[in-house]
């Protein structure tokens, strides 16, 4: 098992190698001179000149690159242009508050649609498993900036519930995670419907059925049990996404995470905040990927067997 | 009903709803447990699990409502009276941005939201009154000596927020860090600054101009502490004079700071306690903010919102005249635009007033002169190029295309109001014959492909309320970086170079509309019009100094509450 975390590990270099060099080359090439932005509107030309001397950018790009991946090896990701602060630090200060909206958001989706997944699927082909499938659909559907607004307007401006943004306190994460969630627990829904209705036709539950086990014990037991593995790389996935990207979600809420900062960065031509906070959500991605690969050997005892075999 | 009661009467709906829900299910669950005993075990877990996501849902919006009020100081038990009958005093004056704080380095931003926040901790030599005028702020007085010799007598009772006076050796220091940042646009023509006493100045130029002391207004080169860079703490470029001090910064998520208590002019110190400036991109979450009492001032409100605002009681909408100029413009040196009068009869054929109304809904102003209104010297009195489909039809001919048969591209940013206008003016110039496909890039990459010269037709934008250079050089000057219309005329230049340097202003003034007329005439720009400063804040706000550019000063601004 260790071994098999290990190798998972290292497949991070060439992850790191590919999305540093995909980004730099990318924030290059679009267009945009960023010693114009740094030197400020009504700069001189003088001092626009300086600021490409100062920073290199009158070198050629692959010198650029490698001058920024010499660093990225020594630990350094740069400074921010636009910030002037640690490009580590930034994004540091910046992740507790993506995470704190990625996990509500999935344990919002997961409350709402395992449930609601098991129980279309029992009720396969009658209106109760329409109706979750017409909530699955529109819940895909839904723009997130849209249903966000409509959620502010209503439980913050209407009721008062909640703030209507901000980071201030656990009911702040209500209405984000909601927004985001709904998103996530229709996908999860079809996921665990879909499961679920391949296992229950499956023999050995025919077979528990014949030996007198009740619904819920050949539900939960039984066909949970051996469903879990497309929902938990459904919900793996989705946490993945969303530790990276809910940069609509935090814009409408002002939510101070680090898809907002990535966003705001792009616009500056900041290379290095882009680029080191990209390696670093390609490193968060694989280690979500990891945690799931390894759930799954306490889920399936043949996954376990298999890594333990490898290991 | 005051805003104390409004809140206690939310907290407790919100106390209660969750306790009625709570008696609600129970009753449900003991008709349930009477109708059917066999589910008896289901239902109490089901009861319990209820209960208790209940009691959680209780406790989190119990407790989180005084978390709430802390970070954004709406929480009323904290205002204060300062005396028996004086007005009621909010803590917190919580200002929404519509941009994101990047940077408190005065010498190394350049974002207005930035200078916004910096107005708060440090100040200039002089001060740029939003009608235009130069007052003293910390210095005494100032005058030229010669020509090239500028001499500034300082305050002597400056203190910086450390407590240490301000002498002219921090003047030096300042300036000298300026030559060599992103300010030293600013302090361009500054040779060198000679300190002749602890409290006198001399500025070194290297030739005269007419708006050198406006330069010295702009918050970036706001006079810094010597000892506090020389102590080597972290961020010595917070220290400054101003009424408030730097307190926190939590990145994207508010800059707060605290009232300087210590105010060297006891007369003119901050009033609110604390002001917090809270970005909040989202145009409409910035508005319902403002209507919540989260925040008391949004900053840009989006138009078309501006119905809601307006219809609210507890809410200013705020209009004055702008100084943001946006324009419609040529690349000069491209075929066929390098065809003046072919740039009249496309100047004619634009519905300044449909522009307007679509881009702002009518809330600016349509102007004929490439000057921003406001600004020393403005005059719009000239013809220009009113839209007139027949003089427009007629120029084209003249200009070699009677049948027009011009197929060209429209430069423009991916943002409002840009792709509003743009659409006006594509219908229009179909009016003349002329096809415009329009082109949709970021700002950044707006910018590199103008500075190249690579682009036809662009639309932009130009924001000046001080210096008449900023326009005159920076747009039209040969050679000019921000001269994206990549417009050359020697007589031009000659009268740019007037227009700084001319000593009598009455004769500074004939050069200005000299070169105003000529500029209108040469057709290296259509300016459409200025927009309007528009703002919406809490009806209870006093003290805001506001700048038809943006560049607002909150040193003094202060929620009364009523």
């Amino acid at each position: 098992m260790i071994r098999f975390i290990i190798q998972r590990l290292l497949q991070l270099i060439p992850a790191i190698l590919i999305s540093s060099f995909i980004i730099f080359f990318a924030m290059n090439l679009t267009g945009g001179d960023p010693a114009m932005i740094i030197a400020g509107d009504k700069a001189s030309a003088e001092r626009i000149e300086q600021v490409r001397e100062e920073y290199g950018f009158n070198d050629p790009v692959p010198v650029q690159y490698i001058r920024y991946m010499a660093g990225l090896v020594r630990g350094d990701m740069g400074i921010s242009y636009v910030t002037n602060k640690d490009v580590f630090k930034s994004f540091m200060a910046r992740l507790p508050a993506t995470m704190e909206l990625a996990f509500a958001s999935v344990f919002f989706a997961v409350l709402l649609s395992i449930p609601l997944g098991i129980y279309t699927a029992i009720n396969q082909n009658t209106w109760k498993d329409n109706l979750g499938m017409v909530f699955a659909l529109f819940g895909v559907s839904m723009p997130n900036f849209w249903l966000g607004l409509i959620l502010i307007l209503f439980f913050s401006l209407r009721l008062g519930w909640f703030p209507s943004g901000g980071r201030s306190g656990i009911i702040s994460v209500v209405l984000p995670a909601a927004t985001v969630g709904l998103g996530l627990a229709a996908l999860i829904t079809r996921t665990t419907r879909s499961a679920m209705l391949d296992v229950i036709r499956q023999d050995y539950i025919r077979t528990a059925k014949a030996k007198g086990a009740s619904d819920r014990a050949v539900i939960y037991k039984h066909a949970l049990g051996n469903a879990l593995i497309p929902i938990i790389t459904v919900i793996g996935l989705q946490l993945a996404n969303v530790l990276t990207g809910s940069v609509l979600a935090e814009s409408v809420f002002a939510w101070p995470g680090i898809a907002r900062l990535i966003f705001d960065h792009i616009s500056k031509r900041d290379t290095p905040m882009v680029t080191g906070s990209i390696i670093l959500c390609s490193i968060m991605m694989c280690l979500v990927n990891t945690v799931v690969d390894i759930i799954y050997a306490f889920v399936d005892p043949r996954i376990k067997a298999q890594y333990v075999r490898k290991g | 009903m005051t805003e104390l009661q409004q809140k206690q009467r939310n907290t407790t709906l919100v106390m209660t709803c969750p306790l009625i829900i709570t008696g609600v299910v129970f009753e449900k669950v003991r008709c349930a447990k009477k109708i059917n005993s066999k589910g008896e075990k289901g239902m109490k877990k089901i009861t319990s699990l209820v209960l208790c996501l209940v009691m959680i849902f209780s406790l989190v919006v119990g407790c989180s409502q005084g978390n709430k009020d802390a970070a954004t100081g709406t929480d009323e038990g904290t205002s204060s009276s300062k005396e028996t009958g004086s007005p009621r005093i909010k803590d917190t004056l919580v200002i929404g941005s519509a941009a994101e704080i990047n940077n408190l380095d005065l010498l190394a931003q350049n974002d207005q939201i930035n200078n916004i926040c910096l107005k708060l901790t440090h100040e200039t030599l002089i001060f740029f009154t939003n009608d235009g005028k130069l007052e003293p702020e910390l210095a005494e007085s100032w005058e030229y000596v010669d020509d090239t010799t500028l001499e500034i007598k300082l305050k002597e009772n400056v203190k910086f927020h450390d407590g240490t006076p301000m002498t002219a050796e921090d003047v030096k220091f300042t300036y000298e860090m300026c030559l060599n940042s992103n300010a030293s646009t600013l302090m361009a023509g500054l040779k060198s600054v000679d300190v002749i006493d602890d409290y006198t100045v001399r500025l070194n130029l290297e030739s005269y101009d007419n708006e050198f002391l406006m330069n010295l207004t702009a918050v970036n080169v706001g006079i810094q502490s010597k000892k506090a860079y020389e102590s080597g703490m972290d961020e010595p470029y917070l220290v400054g004079t101003g009424q408030y001090k730097f307190e926190e910064w939590v990145s994207g998520e508010y800059v707060s700071f605290v009232r300087n208590e210590n105010y060297w002019d006891p007369e003119n110190a901050g009033v609110a306690e604390r002001i917090i400036f809270r970005p909040i991109i989202e145009a409409s979450a910035r508005t319902i903010a403002l209507q919540n009492g989260e925040i008391d001032v949004c900053i840009d409100p989006p138009i078309n919102e501006l119905q809601f605002l307006e219809k609210d009681d507890n809410i200013v909408v705020h209009e004055q005249p702008g100084t943001r100029l946006f324009y419609f413009a040529f690349n000069t040196t491209k075929e066929p635009w390098n065809n003046k009068t072919l740039r009249q009869a496309v100047a004619h054929a634009i519905n300044r007033d449909d522009v307007l109304t679509v881009a702002v809904d009518g809330k600016g102003t349509p102007q004929t002169t490439i000057l921003n209104r406001g600004l020393w010297g403005f005059y719009d009195e000239m013809e220009g190029f009113p839209y007139d489909l027949e003089k427009a039809k007629a120029k084209m001919a003249e200009a070699g295309y009677p049948d027009g048969g011009i197929s060209t591209k429209l430069l423009i940013a991916n943002s409002t109001p840009y792709t509003d206008i743009a659409t006006v003016i594509q219908d229009n110039l179909k009016q003349i014959g002329i096809d415009v496909i329009i082109d949709v890039v970021e700002d950044a990459t707006l910018k590199e492909i103008c500075t190249k010269g690579e682009q036809e037709l662009f639309l932009w934008r130009w924001n000046e309320d001080q210096k008449v250079d900023w326009v005159y050089n920076d747009l039209f000057a040969t050679g000019s970086p921000y001269n994206y219309h990549h417009y050359s005329n020697p007589v031009a230049d000659d009268l740019i170079y007037k227009v700084r340097t001319e000593r009598d202003q009455e004769q500074r003034y004939q050069y200005g509309v000299e070169l105003q007329e000529l500029l209108v005439d040469d057709c290296a720009q259509v300016p459409l019009y200025i927009a309007n400063l528009v703002i919406a804040y809490n009806k209870g706000l006093r003290g805001q100094y506001l700048f038809g550019g943006g560049n607002h000063d909150w040193s003094r601004a202060y929620i009364e509450l009523q």
